[in-house]
């Protein structure tokens, strides 16, 4: 057991200037199939860990797609509504697909009931990109760039917001996006290197431009 | 090319976008650094607490030495997560709050009403939760469970927390399913207060504030004015204003044993009358009523005790060390030492989470 704390530590070991760490997701994989099977015959213990395991995957999803304020409250729905489901999961290496899944779908569920979208532009103030904003924010302007940023990550397709989102904000790597949310390796790659393109374009902010800038600044 | 030029062009070649290899790209570092506070930080929700050898699913009983096993794991994880949690960030909303769902109508949370257009909210301490006799609502809590609220409830929150949650049913039906470490989800009622030990039940309060708890999991307890009744799968129990729980009894005993029973916990008889319900009582009790005798022992003079204990001792044979003159006296260490014959769960776990809830 204290091998495997040791691990997780390392996995999910994205803290304050840390770097993404490497693949570790295969053997994470192989080992959800008997925490799956322990959790559907009630071990509560089993299931916290297959919580520890995929919270950042379902937190993102719902970051992705939801205002801040509420995904904290959508992932107890979430895992309560996988927790009751769970019986009806038949391949248990399947479990991170199924609970992505109903992370969406609990999404697209407070979208369709949701009265109240004044949210979003309460918790993302700026609408207009703010010069440099990739580039060295000050202290001051970093909430704003940060808002800011999220809320362009937000504007892209959901493939890639998704993806970008549980890359830059929940801190995993791609190999572990795609052994959490069951989509292949090829797919979140392409996601992640489509939507950073994208995410430039929508702050005006080409690799190009990013280039001249510097080039500017530092003559 | 360098990593860093690869990872400017935005190309399939960024390993550091990809996994976090080679070289860091310093502009997606940056965003890293930006976002980094909207990442997930809440801490994780005491699973394991009751995990071990609870089949929730389908009620199988568990041994004592597992529940104290369960028990002594339950301190363990308690400690260490309090521990925790001091020493870190006070603990997110999301841990601590019930999520309520409309199931039908119109509930009201306070002077707010669910509809349509409002289908889900927070349920908060010190608000109520009200049903009328068109709706249903739905409440969850991550670490706690699921209660299910009839029409014709009132329901209040009066704590809640990650540690211990209160609920005050005012009136009406709920239907719990718990998960949380036994003791620590206590519903109270006009009447008595309910201590989750580990199940999932139904409890009813009528308008004169007389309650009624039914066992479908595990065993819930019923406790008010120093009247305690144990209440496993498979029983109920009633409950009356000024008087406390009656005598918990087996849904499928006698009619004539459950109507005895109700007259002498509840009905305002003369002592010839009360023996006369006890004598039904003793009659008609088989090896599964025993539950019903044991709390009798308790709650009869000691001449009608004398009875009582001979009926019982004939069903279950008190252990060696629990005799009758112990128990004529109502030595308590004894009464438990018999209660653990009966096959239900230990009494050592209601009495280690007594001492947890009652100070609270």
């Amino acid at each position: 057991m204290a091998a495997e704390a040791g691990d997780r530590l390392e996995w999910f070991g994205a803290g304050p200037g840390s770097r993404a760490v490497k693949d570790g997701s295969a053997s994470e994989e192989r080992d959800d199939a008997p925490l799956v099977e322990s959790a559907k015959a009630g071990d509560r213990g089993a299931f916290g860990l297959l919580y520890e395991r995929y919270a950042r995957m379902v937190h993102g999803i719902l970051v992705a797609r939801v205002p801040l304020g509420d995904a904290d409250d959508l992932m107890q729905d979430v895992f309560v509504m996988a927790l009751r489901r769970l019986s009806s999961l038949r391949d248990p290496a399947r479990f991170g697909g199924w609970l992505a899944a109903i992370a969406r779908n609990r999404a697209r569920d407070y979208h369709r009931h949701s009265v109240n979208a004044v949210e979003w532009t309460e918790e993302l103030p700026a609408s207009e990109p703010e010069s440099g904003l990739m580039s060295n924010p000050t202290s001051a302007g970093a909430a704003g760039a940060a808002a800011t940023i999220l809320a362009a990550i937000r504007s892209l397709p959901d493939a890639y917001k998704e993806t970008l989102i549980l890359r830059l904000v929940e801190g995993m790597t791609g190999p572990e996006i795609a052994a959490r949310t069951g989509l292949t390796p090829g797919s979140v790659r392409v996601n992640l290197h489509r939507g950073m393109q994208q995410l430039r374009e929508r702050i005006g902010r080409t690799p190009a431009r990013n280039e001249e800038q510097q080039e500017r600044s530092s003559s | 090319m360098s990593a860093g030029n690869k990872a400017r062009e935005g190309g399939m070649g960024n390993d550091y976008l990809w996994d976090g290899s080679g070289e860091p790209d310093p502009e997606i570092l940056r965003l890293e650094t930006l976002l980094r506070k909207y990442r997930h930080s809440g801490g994780t929700p005491k699973f394991p607490v009751v995990a071990q050898g609870r089949r929730w699913a389908f009620g199988l009983r568990v041994g004592w030495t597992p529940r104290l096993a369960a028990v002594a794991a339950a301190l363990v994880v308690v400690a260490a997560v309090g521990v925790s949690v001091r020493g870190r960030r006070a603990i997110p909303a999301v841990l601590t709050g019930w999520n309520v769902t409309r199931v039908a109508g119109t509930p009201r949370v306070g002077t707010r009403a669910m509809g349509p257009s409002q289908e889900s909210g927070q349920l908060a301490e010190g608000q109520t939760l009200e049903t009328d006799e068109g709706s249903q609502a739905h409440l969850t809590a991550l670490e706690t469970g699921e209660i299910e609220v009839d029409s014709g409830t009132r329901l209040r929150v009066e704590r809640t927390g990650t540690d211990f949650r209160r609920l005050v049913l005012e009136r009406g039906t709920i239907h719990a399913w718990i998960w949380a470490a036994p003791g620590k989800f206590v519903v109270d009622t006009p009447s008595a207060l309910a201590v989750d030990l580990g199940c999932a039940y139904t409890l009813h309060v009528d308008d004169s504030g007389a309650g009624l708890l039914r066992t479908s999991r595990g065993w819930v307890g019923f406790q008010s004015n120093g009247h305690e009744s144990f209440i496993p799968a498979g029983a109920a129990c009633a409950t009356r204003p000024h008087i406390g729980p009656g005598t918990p009894y087996f849904e499928n005993a006698p009619e004539a044993l459950r109507a005895a029973l109700a007259r002498y916990d509840f009905a305002d008889s003369t002592a010839e009358e009360r023996a006369s319900d006890l004598s039904i009582v003793l009659a008609e009790s088989h090896k599964t009523d025993a539950l019903t005798l044991w709390h009798l022992l308790a709650r009869t003079d000691e001449s009608q005790r004398a009875r009582v204990f001979d009926r019982l001792g004939a069903l279950v044979p008190p252990p060696g060390g629990v005799t009758r003159e112990g128990i004529l006296r109502l030595d308590r260490g004894m009464l438990e030492r018999w209660w653990n014959e009966l096959g239900f769960d230990d009494i050592a776990v209601w009495r280690h989470w007594e001492r947890e809830w009652s100070g609270k």
